[in-house]
Formats: structure tokens, sequence, C-alpha cells
């Protein structure tokens, strides 16, 4: 099993500045998976607690000089910590070195101890080399990256309309402040534009409504529901008309889930999964300079639908 | 009044206003939230709202919030409506419609078709934002302390300083964990604030014509009584800091057996806070404050006017 691969400025600028902070919101430790073709941050794939969040980049985004080989078709994956991960990068890159280099070793910190897995940066600067082992757990055996993979493969799906979000930091600052007030989210979809956030309690009922947003996928057009109804009837109307889905969230993790504005995404979509599954938010990045989507990098969060106001 | 959807009006009356800067309001009623639950009772009437929230019958706060602060004010009745809603909810809820850009009026309307309070704001990005807030019946009437503590009488003991140094100074007078006793003196003019607890402090402000200190002193007598320092406290501890920083005056008055009155002043700017702005520049009104504290009676060695 190897692995070695040279950090671009990029790359480093990608996970310390924007993806590393953003997911260590979610949880404090995370799988990465690397292929061939792709380096993969997943968090919480395997199971069906808490929010899923999966960060695909291509190699070429993050790495020049890549090298891998394993005896289960070329993938290693394995646990790490963010914050060290997050640590030594950015160390690392106040090192200024010439060259940052990133590879799976196998140390022991002492002669009588057994080997352990570290992912090492090395930063060699003209004068000096700045190590770093930032410890990992033992690489997944055959089984368990196939699993991995499994998970992943299934993850793909996209709900058939998703809507456009214009101002996730609007978004955000909302959801916040809906938090203090309740616990369960009513999160409503249709496929002419509106996206409903609602919080009910016994004592408050608090919504918000955004309409005429940019539909991807199934749209329809919004004369198809009586415009003189008040919010929360058209939402009705809609759902009734198959022209709407409406799914109940966690509102703590649907805030945790938005923190993916530290990625810095270029656009932003929410979308409810087929048979009410899972809320997905979807980002998309553009290549620098330009309005153009740079397919190389890719971040979705799915967040555990609510039954009834119960996981 | 286009009044869809709500109760018929009979006994009850209606409000229908709009508000330009929700922040003031938040401002206003989170300087009287010194708990995480509470209960504020909301009277409605021509003159505007007031809200009133009662601690342990010896601590009341009463926040006015005049129809002039308001865009529009309409209402109707032939009695004042009164009733219960939960503060923290409010504020909360409020707070939730202060995320929104832009310079749009939030609506507040009473009463709905289940006697509920109303909010609706559409901000400048045509996102709409909608609450309501289940209202209670009041179950008494609060203490009138103005009246109680006749602070209308010719010459009360009182005084003015910045906000912020009364809430230094209390905010200093935790460290004794004992009852605070404030001593208002003709001769020096001066008030002490003393607690004498597991150590002993006192905070002295000397009037002086010419300091920056008092904005205002009148006392012909020496006047001295003791209050508990929670109830003290609570005057003061939950102003926002932008609010502080605003420079206006709390002016403290002792009135008829020792009962205290503070009175804060919250700016409420027309329009959401523009920092490129100054506030003589736009047009900034004031929401009143005020608290009534009880003297504390459990202390035998509370002294009194001498």
């Amino acid at each position: 099993m190897k692995f070695r691969a040279v950090l671009t400025d990029y790359g480093v600028n990608l996970l310390e500045r924007r993806f590393l902070p953003a997911l260590e919101k979610i949880g404090k430790t995370c799988h990465i998976l690397l292929t061939p073709h792709y380096v993969i941050l997943l968090h919480n794939v395997l199971n069906t607690v808490g929010v899923q969040a999966i960060a695909q980049f291509t190699k070429e985004a993050i790495f020049d000089d890549y090298r891998i080989s394993s005896q289960y078709d070329d993938r290693i994956a394995f646990t790490v910590d963010l914050a060290l991960l997050s640590r030594a990068l950015k160390s690392s890159v106040s090192m200024d070195g010439d060259l940052l280099q990133i590879k799976l070793v196998k140390k022991r910190a002492k002669i009588t101890d057994t080997p352990t897995p570290y992912l090492t940066i090395e930063s060699k600067g003209f004068r000096s080399a700045v190590v770093q082992d930032v410890p990992i757990t033992q690489p997944m055996p055959r089984r368990e990256v196939e699993e991995l993979q499994a998970a992943l493969d299934m993850a793909q799906d996209l709900p058939r309309t998703l809507v456009q979000v214009p101002n996730l930091l609007q978004l955000t600052s909302l959801v916040e402040r809906l938090k203090n007030v309740g616990e369960v989210l009513e999160v409503g979809v249709t496929q002419y534009g509106d996206l409903h956030l609602h919080v009910s309690t016994t004592l408050v009922s608090i919504g918000s409504e955004f309409r005429s947003l940019r539909v991807l996928g199934v749209r329809a057009d919004s004369t198809s529901v009586d415009a003189t109804l008040n919010s929360s009837e058209r939402l009705r109307e809609a759902r009734d008309k198959g022209l709407a889905s409406v799914v109940k969230v966690d509102v703590k993790q649907f805030v945790k889930s938005l923190q993916c504005h530290h990625t810095k995404p270029d656009a932003s979509f929410c979308g409810i999964a087929p048979n009410d599954g899972c809320l997905l938010m979807m980002f998309q990045y553009f290549i620098p300079g330009t309005r153009q989507t740079d397919n190389s990098i890719s971040l979705h969060y799915r967040l555990p639908v609510l039954l009834d106001g119960i996981t | 009044m286009n009044w869809d959807n709500d109760s018929d009006s009979g006994e009850v009356g209606r409000l229908r206003c709009l508000l330009d800067n929700v922040q003031g309001l938040v401002d206003a009623l989170t300087s009287v939230r010194w708990k995480k639950q509470q209960d504020a009772l909301c009277e409605i009437s021509e003159h505007g709202l007031v809200f009133t929230v009662e601690e342990w019958s010896c601590l009341q706060a009463r926040v006015y919030f005049r129809k002039e602060l308001f865009r529009t004010y309409e209402y109707e009745a032939r009695a004042r409506p009164l009733f219960g809603v939960s503060l923290n909810l409010l504020v909360d809820c409020l707070n939730t419609f202060t995320s929104s850009s832009g310079s749009t009026a939030l609506e507040l309307r009473y009463p709905g078709f289940d006697m509920q309070l109303m909010l609706k704001l559409i901000d400048a990005n045509n996102i709409c934002h909608n609450a309501e807030i289940r209202t209670l019946v009041p179950s008494s009437v609060p203490r009138d302390f103005s009246v109680d503590g006749n602070f209308d009488s010719v010459s009360p003991a009182c005084f003015a300083v910045k906000s912020s140094s009364l809430k230094e100074a209390i905010d200093d007078l935790e460290w004794p964990g004992s009852s605070i006793s404030i001593k208002i003196c003709p001769d020096p003019q001066q008030v002490i604030f003393k607690g004498e607890g597991h150590g002993d402090l006192q905070i002295v402000f000397p009037y002086s014509v010419h300091a920056d200190l008092f904005i205002a002193f009148q006392c012909d007598r020496e006047v001295s009584y003791k209050y508990k320092y929670k109830h003290l406290r609570a005057t003061t501890a939950n102003i926002p800091s932008s609010i502080l920083k605003d420079n206006r005056g709390s002016k403290l008055t002792i009135g008829r057996g020792g009962i205290l009155k503070v009175q804060h002043l919250i700016s409420v700017r027309q329009s959401p806070m523009d920092h490129n702005h100054s506030y003589q520049t736009q047009g900034v009104r004031v929401s009143y404050i005020e608290f009534f504290v009880m003297p504390d009676e459990d202390d035998p060695d509370s002294p009194r006017v001498s």
C-alpha cells in the first residue's frame, strides 16, 4: 500500500482554508477515500445518524505527481482527525517551502512500539524541512473499503427538483435564529421555485418563504397553484398536486450543514430526495475567474429526515 | 383597514402597525430579559405598547414603545387590550426578522383569529417572513409601582449618569456577595454604592458640575436603602452593548418606602443601522425602560431615610 503526492498551493487553500473548517463543524473525524482519480472526504456515510457530507475532488484539483497503489484496486481509506490535519497544513503553509509533499507512512514513536500509520506532511525549503506526522487509523481492509465505496455509489442520486438558494449567508443567519425558537424545521421545496422553512411549537408558528428561485430539474409553472392563498395553504395545495415535497429535519443539524459557507460555494441548491428520504444540499464551485462550473470539486450534504418530529 | 382572517373585534380591540427598525424593539425587550423563561404582559393603547415583566413581587420592568416609533399605528378599541406573551419567544421571533436585509417594515397585528400576535415582513429580496405567537390570558394585573413610590412628589432624591458607568459599578458590586446599599447625599453631593459581604466594596460617585460623570443630581436630604444584588443587577445586566455605546443616560430615583426606579433610554433608529451614518443624520428616537426594585426587607440593618 503506497500513497505519495505533492500538494499544490490551490489544493492547500481548498483544504485548509475552506473545506476542512466546514467539515469540522459536522464531526471531528472523517473518512478519507483515495482512489486513482479522486480524493474524497466523507462524514457519516456508513451510518444513518447525523449529517452526511461528501466532498469529492479530482486528484488534479489538489495534487501534483499523485501516486497510489494498493491491493484493493488502488484504493486506500482511513479515518483522520480533521483538526490535526488542518493544523499540520496550516503550519506547513507558514513554512513557505518549495515543495509540500504528503505520503502514507508507518512509524514507531519508540523502538518497542508497534508501527502505526501516519499521513506525513513534509515541507522542504531551501535551508530546512519540516515534517509533520498526522496520526490516522489503520487503513481499512478490502471489505470495509468496498462498503465505503458502495455507500458512496448509493449517495450519487440527486433529487428530481433542486432550487437555488440565493444567499447562503442570509439563510444561515435565519436558520440560526430559528434554532432558538424550536427544534424541528419543516422544509418545503416546490417545482415552481419556492422554498418554505417553518418552525412550529405549541406557542409559536414561524416561517419564511423564498419565492421564484431558480429551479434545476423537473419544474412546474407557478400558476399551477392559487396565488391568492397564504403561504402554508399554497404549499399544501402544491403538495396535494404532487408539485412539492415537505420534510422535517433537526434544526441544529441544518445549522451545522449550513456551515458549508466556509467552503465559499458559488451556487447552493436545496432539494428533497425521492420518497422524502432526505434533505439534500448541493454546492457548485466556479473555475476561478470564470462563471463556469468547476467539475473537479463537488460537495453534497444529506440531512436525515424526522418522522413525526422524531428520528 | 382589512382584517381578513382576524377575529371579530368585539370588545377586544385591534392593532395594526408597521415598524421600520425591528432591532430597536429587540434591544428594548432584551434589556428586561433577566431569565431564560419569562412571561410579559402587553398592553396596547392609543399611545403605543407597554410590556411589563414582574418577578418575585419586588422587581418589575416596563418597556414603553410609543406609537411615534412606528411608521404607522392603527388602533381601535373600546377597552385597552391586555394579554400575556412569552417574552423570550417574542424576542427570538423578532430576532429572526432582523436577519433580513433592506428597509421594509415589520407588520404587527393583534389579534389573529385565535387571539395570536401576528408578525409579517417581506424583505427587499422578496422573502416573506411570518410568525404567529400564542397569547395568554393575564392572571393578574401588575402592581403600579409608580404610584406606590410617589415618584412625582416635589423632591425625590434622584441622579442620572451614563448607562455604561452605572452598569460598570453594578457589575463590580457583585464581588462582596451581599445586598447593596445606595446612599444619595446632599452634602457633599455624592452617591455611594456599598456592599458588605465576604469583603467590603464601596463605590463613590462624587457630583461635580464640571465633571462628565453625572447628567443630573437632585437631593434635599440623605436617603439610603439596601437592595438585593440580583434585583439591582437585573436593571443593567441585559442592556445590549450596542445601546451602551450610544452613551445615553440612566436615571435612578429613590421614592417613598425606598422603592428604586431605574430608567434607561434605548435608541430606536428610524431605519436599520447604517454604520456609515452617525445617528445625528438619521432620525433617532427613544424607547423608555423603567425598572422598579423594592428595598431588601430581609436585612434588619437596612438603613432608612436620615
